[in-house]
């Protein structure tokens, strides 16, 4: 099971600071919400693709656009029937079904779906999960909450890889004669192998308590830490980059 | 010279889940070491050789629960008024089952860690990183994933951790278990170095423990005795029950299954480590053959495709080329899953019930095909025949009982052939042959793959090996 | 002494967000309208099993990060949210003291209130942040199921595990 979102490659997104990746990622999200003309959304949107595109290769935009697509086809599909009122679009014998307002609705949520889901995506593919860590540290999520998720991010793997090979043991044990099994037969034959890989992962609890202390997790001195973030030269630049990209972007598509 | 270790009166017992309190594992046991020492600690499996780590470093009782009366003094401080983490740099336990032990996910992480925990500026982290990686072979590994090690390169990831860390006392829990040649010669200098107190503990490969350690002890019976190397190793060959007759000789079979597995000229692909860079790795297959009642074995270094091999038989992967033949039919995966049962060497993947007994009655309860009172005999005897308990249950079991409950299952399940992936790891010698004479009682064919080739020729039988990408009889 | 479990508080969260990832991206049944995933299986387990801090925290994070993971960034607040909350209720509703069962009483409202949480909070989330009320509203019936589904498996799987894993008990905070 892959849990990295990583992709390797060589753009600027790659050499710009985490730290103010994250800034700029979240000021960007907000943006998407402000009152912003639609062109102005959509142009940004674009924008973002495109820087998307040059970093992280055509493939995985791709990718990212073909997991959305379902969610964007209902979204365009079904929204525009919100807004009633207003100057119809498109209408069957008097019986307005589109407006035009609806229609830019629509519009207006889905390049804001796309923008906010290349956005994030484009954080965790040019970033890796370490450095992700530690720039979230450095915005002061204290250490135990990065431990906490970066020990998730070991034990994912190990359960997936126990689930599957439970699910075979399981198989092997139970292969008997073929019978068509309704949806509850089927969630209750799930029953011994969710049990299984919860007894497995609830074991692996007090091994890796008692290692975390071995380890020295507890200890008076302060931790210091082996990975840094200090190859990033220019954290400064960086941050001012951010604020002036999304200031300049407001200022230029306010509505 | 100071005392290093100093255990006086232990007496332990696990808490037991049960009405029954369970037995205590020593009573009264005293150890000492002196600082530099040594030294070698023979014990059995299942006799309590993990649990006497564990307490030495302090994580028992904390984290498995249990009665511990007497005191245990490390470098002369009581180990019950501090807390494990005190001991970083007293004690380095390398345990016998790597994976328990890991918290990071890289090896570079790893050993970064206690390294952090220490407090050490980022210079002589690294320092000692480096040093750590190089002398264990791991330099080329550092950014590895942990799970996609093999079973030695685990090993060497915990051993670089406390040449980082460099301990007083080094606990090393069958530390040559799984080592190449290379390694363990290795390991040898590591334990004759200066300035560290070492106690052993192991249970195999003992012919290269010679001219080794200062001292030899050995746990009898819940208690530790000191003896000279020969005569410890006599006395521990009694008590792992290795000096008892093989099963599988002397074993009489009731022809109950007639039939054929074989492998027509196949082509295996192993499984991917994601991370290597090497290109995906093919072995090919010219001819297997498994009769029932007989007894095969396959040999190969890790990672050569032996479980991959397996998995093919019992029909959990399609082959990539060529087939797999019941009684001279080429035979589809179903197939193949109703008559190859395949033994995982972890047991806990399949145990999900509170009871021996219901784990054990479950497939027969859902075939519906016996009488209660069938399933209730067939399951005794079950029971019987594979020393377990019924009332036990099987999560608080020790390991040895676990794969033995894993056998009993399968061994109800009646099938004419089965795969034992690594049967021997953690479990005395007689106890592996006694659960393969058990499972072969009513005629199934049974392969048995291992890497240990002393236990290989114990087992008899025709042997396969795996050279070179090639699968052939020897 | 021996009295600090830092450790195991962060040795808890840790694996048991690990399983709601795990139960939210590998396990997935196919039914007529897409998938269910078991998501609410394992955070139901959870509040069964430990205490009201380790469902809020391994439900909220381990969904969020399941979000992130598959792709699905913005979703990754409101499930932190959600399930969060779901966690958290449901543990609160049937704590009781140790050993003792809950209830059924108290066992048919955290399924109530398990299904109201999902299905509310995604519906209400959702339609501020992502989309409209509309589109929001076609994820009603297939959250209600998967929740219902799940509250149940989790309470087997609950029992089950207690059963079979007796050590557990010492786990829970």
């Amino acid at each position: 099971m892959n849990t990295s979102a990583y992709v390797a490659g060589h753009g600027w997104l790659y050499r710009f600071d985490p730290r103010a990746k994250i800034l700029l990622m979240v000021l960007l999200c907000v943006f998407f919400f402000l009152p912003i003309t639609l062109t102005g959304l959509a142009l940004t949107v674009l924008l973002v693709v495109v820087v998307g595109w040059r970093n992280t290769g055509g493939k995985n935009i791709a990718r990212v656009f073909l997991s959305i697509a379902p969610m964007l086809l209902f979204m365009l599909l079904f929204s525009p029937f919100n807004v009633r009122s207003g100057q119809s679009l498109w209408s069957v014998r008097s019986l307005t079904i589109i407006t035009v307002e609806g229609a830019l609705q629509a519009l207006r949520l889905a390049c804001r779906f796309i923008g906010i889901t290349y956005v994030c995506t484009l954080l965790f593919a040019t970033t890796v999960m370490g450095e992700i860590m530690l720039a979230l540290r450095f915005w002061r999520l204290p250490y135990k909450a990065a431990l906490v998720v970066t020990l998730s991010f070991t034990y994912i793997p190990f359960i997936a890889e126990s689930f599957s090979q439970i699910s075979e043991s399981h198989r092997l044990r139970e292969s008997a004669r073929e019978e068509r099994k309704n949806y509850a037969q089927r969630l209750k034959d799930l029953l011994p192998t969710l049990t299984s890989v919860l007894v497995v992962a609830l074991r692996s609890i007090p091994n890796l308590a008692m290692s975390l202390e071995m380890r020295g997790l507890g200890r008076s001195e302060r931790r210091t830490n082996y990975r840094s973030l200090d190859s990033y030269t220019h954290l400064f630049t960086d941050f001012v980059i951010s604020i002036i990209i999304v200031t300049v972007l407001w200022v230029l598509c306010k509505a | 010279m100071a005392d290093a270790l100093t255990i006086t009166n232990l007496s332990f017992s696990y808490h037991s889940y049960q009405e029954r309190p369970l037995e205590p594992l020593f009573s009264n046991l005293s150890l000492s070491l002196d600082e530099g020492e040594r030294v070698l600690l023979l014990a059995p499996f299942d006799k309590g050789k993990t649990t006497l780590a564990k307490i030495i470093s302090g994580v028992c009782p904390k984290y498995f629960p249990g009665t511990l009366s007497g005191t245990v003094h490390l470098f002369g401080t009581d180990l019950s008024t501090i807390e494990p983490w005190h001991l970083l740099t007293e004690v380095g336990y390398v345990s016998q089952n790597p994976v328990e032990q890991f918290i990071a996910t890289t090896v570079e992480e790893e050993i970064a860690f206690p390294l952090e925990s220490l407090g050490l500026p980022r210079a002589e982290m690294s320092r000692r990183i480096e040093a750590s990686l190089s002398l264990w072979g791991l330099t080329h590994l550092r950014d590895a994933n942990e799970g996609e090690l093999s079973g030695g390169e685990r090993k060497r990831v915990l051993l670089a951790i406390q040449e980082a860390i460099s301990p007083r006392f080094w606990l090393l829990d069958e530390p040559f278990d799984d080592l190449d040649l290379m390694w363990r010669v290795r390991l040898k200098e590591t334990i004759l170095a200066e300035g560290k107190t070492c106690l052993v503990l192991a249970s195999r490969y003992l012919s290269d423990f010679v001219d080794l350690f200062d001292r030899v002890l050995l746990l009898d019976e819940q208690r530790i005795v000191e003896l000279p190397l020969p005569e410890a190793i006599e006395r521990f060959s009694t008590l792992s029950g290795d000096d008892r007759p093989n099963p599988l000789l002397t074993q009489r079979i009731e022809a109950h299954h007639q039939a054929t597995l074989m492998a027509d000229d196949l082509t295996v692909e192993r499984r991917r480590r994601s991370t290597a860079t090497s290109p995906p790795f093919e072995m090919h297959v010219d001819s297997f053959a498994l009769h029932s009642g007989e007894l095969v074995t396959l040999t190969g270094p890790n990672g050569s495709g032996k479980s991959s091999f397996s998995r093919l038989l019992c029909g959990l992967d399609e082959p990539k080329g060529g087939s797999i033949l019941l009684n001279g039919k080429r035979q589809g995966t179903k197939e193949l899953n109703r008559s190859v049962g395949y033994l995982f060497q972890n047991p806990d993947l399949q145990i999900f019930l509170p009871t021996v007994e219901e784990e054990l009655a479950w497939s027969l309860r859902r075939r519906r095909e016996r009488s209660t009172k069938e399933i209730e005999a067939q399951v005794g005897d079950a029971a019987e025949l594979f020393g377990l308990r019924l009332a036990d249950t099987p999560t608080t079991m020790s390991y040895p009982k676990r794969k033995a409950l894993q056998a009993a299952v399968y061994y109800l399940l009646d099938r004419p052939f089965y795969i034992l992936d690594e049967l021997d790891s953690a479990l005395t010698y007689h106890s592996a042959l006694s659960i393969i004479a058990s499972l072969r009682r009513r005629g199934s064919g049974i392969l048995l793959i291992t890497h240990d080739r002393t236990f290989a020729a114990k087992v008899g039988g025709r042997a396969y090996t795996i050279e070179d990408g090639r699968l052939t009889e020897r | 002494m021996q009295e600090n479990k830092n450790a195991l508080k962060i040795a808890v969260t840790a694996v048991l967000t690990a399983v709601v990832v795990v139960f939210t991206m590998i396990v997935r049944i196919p039914t007529a309208k897409g998938y269910l995933n078991l998501c609410d299986v394992a955070i139901c387990f959870i509040a069964f099993t430990f205490g009201p801090a380790s469902a809020f925290i391994a439900a909220g994070l381990g969904t969020a990060l399941a979000d992130l993971i598959s792709g699905y960034a913005q979703w990754a607040p409101i499930s932190f949210a959600v399930h969060g909350l779901e966690g958290l209720l449901i543990a609160l509703i049937v704590r009781n003291k140790a050993g003792v069962e809950a209830s059924l009483l108290k066992k048919i409202l955290a399924g109530i209130v398990c299904m109201a949480t999902v299905t509310l909070g995604y519906f209400a989330l959702s339609s501020l942040f992502i989309s409209t009320a509309a589109v929001a509203a076609a994820e009603i019936p297939g959250n209600l199921v998967q929740s219902a589904v799940g509250f149940i498996l989790g309470l087997g799987v609950s029992t089950a595990v207690k059963r079979a894993y007796p050590p557990v008990r010492f786990l829970a905070w």
